[in-house]
């Protein structure tokens, strides 16, 4: 009785503790956000309440002595870049996975080459990269040396996330529609894909989200026009504001609501098949 | 032309790093005929399905449907149906969308297609549930479902992987008799596969008996359970009495072997000149062929083949007994006998009991137990 007390109250603690860590970082942050501006500072005291650091990252404060953050051009560029790289993940990490369904020669290699990707030190690539281009004269840029390399990071993300989705999935159903004289490619298209498609866009989220704050790999490849992490870090050289934690406040909001989008989807075929048993009972009462 | 729907020959599969999984499998099914493949699991009944199916390549022999080879074909392009024991339904579609699947890719019309879907829905009674979807489904309504989308397309032959398996046994029964009434309304051939005999002897016009990758035997239920061809089918089909012995005579129709319990005679399951004298035999009968009296009671009527035991063990389940009798040189041997013959009779533990049979009820079958 005693040590189910205890127990409990050290799960309590450790509970508490870690999401005290997961959010205060963005707690703080979230408060120092509506500080004051343009002279408060990135810490406390909150000297007024205001959304002054809001309008300023928003452009719609007054000139002042603090450079507006270079987010425009760079924003657009991460985005565009992570969209890119999670669509060429997303089908070579499903294509990819397909293959792993049946044992192939040599798949033991494969799968470590392929997963490699994710384990060697991004700085250590993104150098090594940033070599092979100069030696072969092929110009730095966020599309191109750094596309790749982003490619090459999240793929085995994508992979070992359809690897798991093909694992839990049942072939018998290709078989049912092969069978039913239904060829390999309107198989794929009509059976499996949609079977597997909640897999996909977990698939989708991870290479989008690991590509939009990718930092290292891109530092050294990306060349001249940089890329969103890059320029909020080259903001760190100068001073910090509060406006680059209204930023994160605003791009947090934004994962949030991608989040939501994506979690609707996956319910939403889910509520489909439940409308219609419910439509149905009525009909049988 | 020939007048069979399915043909094997010498059909046989290889598994990469050499498992044989089926031996030179030969056989002929006529248009209309229900064939049930029994065996225990891991015997390659399931794996002669599936390249008949087209879902595992065939290593050698021929594949022939209605006359014409499918040995190379794809699974797409043959005219058979599978169904699978996990009825395999399209979870995201509803019981329409999973029967009319199949139609789609054949190049019918609107109406056709929903003519066809609308027939096979009345057939298989699924009217109540056409917009549900799996979930949706109890175990007989998906079993139904995974009928009409196989029949819907018109196969000429309709492939069955134990499709029963998964049901509870009341289910199981009624699902059977229906199964057997489409069948013969719709006059297609069957091939059933089952690792339970009874649901083979039920189903089967003919059953092909199964282990280790070889065909034991191909012969119509009753011919099956009374006359066994070799010694794992006389294990393993029907509730067959066994004494083990050797070889003593064999003549046209009629052979015997040394037990010991004697010399019995019977129908030879071989042919004359297959074995010789000496060689390991056992004589197999059904129980239900093997009458209990007690010893005192005696008959000298020379019909019969005899053997004397005593009693060890009464088990009486319902109007059935089951009487344990121990006999001399061999295992004790179990018999089945109704209660008034046992309990009216005095039979008892200890009693000295003769087992009777008719020699030519009886079959000797080669090899050993």
């Amino acid at each position: 009785m005693q040590d189910a007390k205890f127990l409990k109250i050290g799960l309590g603690t450790y509970t508490a503790l870690f999401i005290a860590f997961l959010y205060a970082p963005f707690v703080v942050m979230g408060i120092l956000s509506f500080q004051q501006g343009p002279e408060g500072g990135p810490q406390f005291p909150i000297i007024e309440w205001s959304t002054y650091w809001y309008q300023h990252v928003l452009g719609f404060a007054p000139p002042s002595r603090v450079a507006p953050l270079p987010i425009g051009e760079a924003l657009a560029r991460s985005i565009t870049l992570a969209v890119a790289t999670m669509i060429v993940s997303t089908v070579l990490g499903t294509l990819t996975a397909q293959a792993f369904r049946r044992h192939f020669k040599g798949s033991g290699f494969v799968f470590y080459l392929v997963v490699l990707g994710m384990m060697v030190p991004g700085v250590l690539l993104g150098l090594g990269m940033a070599l092979v281009a100069d030696q072969f004269g092929i110009p730095r840029t966020w599309w191109g040396t750094a596309f790749v390399l982003h490619v090459v990071y999240t793929y085995p993300f994508a992979f070992l996330v359809m690897l798991a989705i093909f694992n839990r999935f049942d072939g018998s159903v290709e078989e049912a529609a092969w069978a039913l004289g239904v060829p390999p490619g309107r198989t794929f298209r009509k059976i499996t894909f949609p079977i597997i498609f909640p897999g996909v866009l977990s698939a989708m989220l991870f290479a989008f989200t690991l590509s939009y704050d990718e930092f290292p790999r891109t530092l050294f490849t990306g060349g001249s026009e940089v890329t969103m992490p890059i320029a909020i870090y080259g903001t760190f050289a100068v001073e910090i504001h509060p406006n680059l934690f209204a930023f994160g406040v605003l791009t947090t909001v934004f994962s949030f609501a991608l989040l939501t989008v994506y979690g609707l989807l996956m319910m939403a075929s889910v509520r489909r098949a439940k409308v219609r048993i419910s439509g149905l009972q009525e009909e049988i009462e | 032309m020939t007048h069979y729907d399915l043909e094997l020959v010498k059909l046989r599969k290889v598994y990469p790093g050499g498992t044989v999984a089926v031996e030179e499998f030969d056989l002929s099914v006529k248009r209309g005929e229900f064939i049930s493949f029994v065996g225990p699991s891991g015997c390659g009944k399931t794996t002669t399905l599936r390249m008949i199916a087209g879902l595992e390549s065939i290593t050698s022999g021929d594949l022939v449907i209605r006359g014409k080879n499918f040995t190379n074909v794809p699974t797409e392009h043959r005219p058979t149906s599978t169904i699978f024991q996990n009825y395999a339904i399209f979870p995201h579609m509803t019981v329409r969308q999973n029967i009319e699947f199949g139609l789609h890719v054949r190049k019918l019309g609107a109406a056709e297609i929903k003519k066809r879907t609308d027939a096979i829905i009345e057939k298989l009674e699924l009217g109540d549930v056409v917009n549900a979807r799996e979930s949706a489904l109890s175990g007989g309504q998906k079993q139904r479902l995974s009928l009409a989308r196989g029949l819907v397309t018109e196969p000429d032959i309709l492939l069955l992987d134990e499709p029963l398996g998964a049901l509870d046994a009341n289910l199981r029964k009624s699902i059977q008799e229906e199964l057997k009434i489409l069948q013969r309304e719709l006059n297609i051939t069957f091939v059933f596969v089952t690792h339970a005999q009874s649901e083979a002897l039920s189903m089967g016009d003919r059953v092909v008996v199964m282990n280790a990758g070889k065909v034991e035997q191909v012969s119509a239920p009753f011919e099956l359970y009374t006359r066994p061809q070799s010694a794992f089918v006389a294990r393993f089909i029907g509730r067959n009495r066994i004494i083990p012995g050797e070889l003593a005579e064999v003549a046209e129709g009629r052979a015997s072997v040394i037990t010991p319990l004697g010399k019995f005679s019977g129908v030879p399951s071989f042919k004359q000149g297959a074995a010789s004298v000496g060689q390991k035999a056992m004589l197999v009968a059904p129980s239900e062929y093997i009458d209990i009296v007690p010893a005192h009671e005696k008959a000298a009527d020379a019909s019969f083949e005899k053997a004397e035991g005593t009693v060890m063990t009464l088990e009486p389940v319902g109007h059935v007994v089951y009487v344990g009798v121990e006999l001399p040189g061999m295992a004790p041997m179990r018999i089945e006998a109704y209660r008034e013959r046992i309990e009216g009779r005095n039979i008892e533990n200890g009693s000295r009991v003769e087992l009777r049979w008719k020699p030519e009820r009886a079959t000797i079958v080669l090899g050993e137990m």
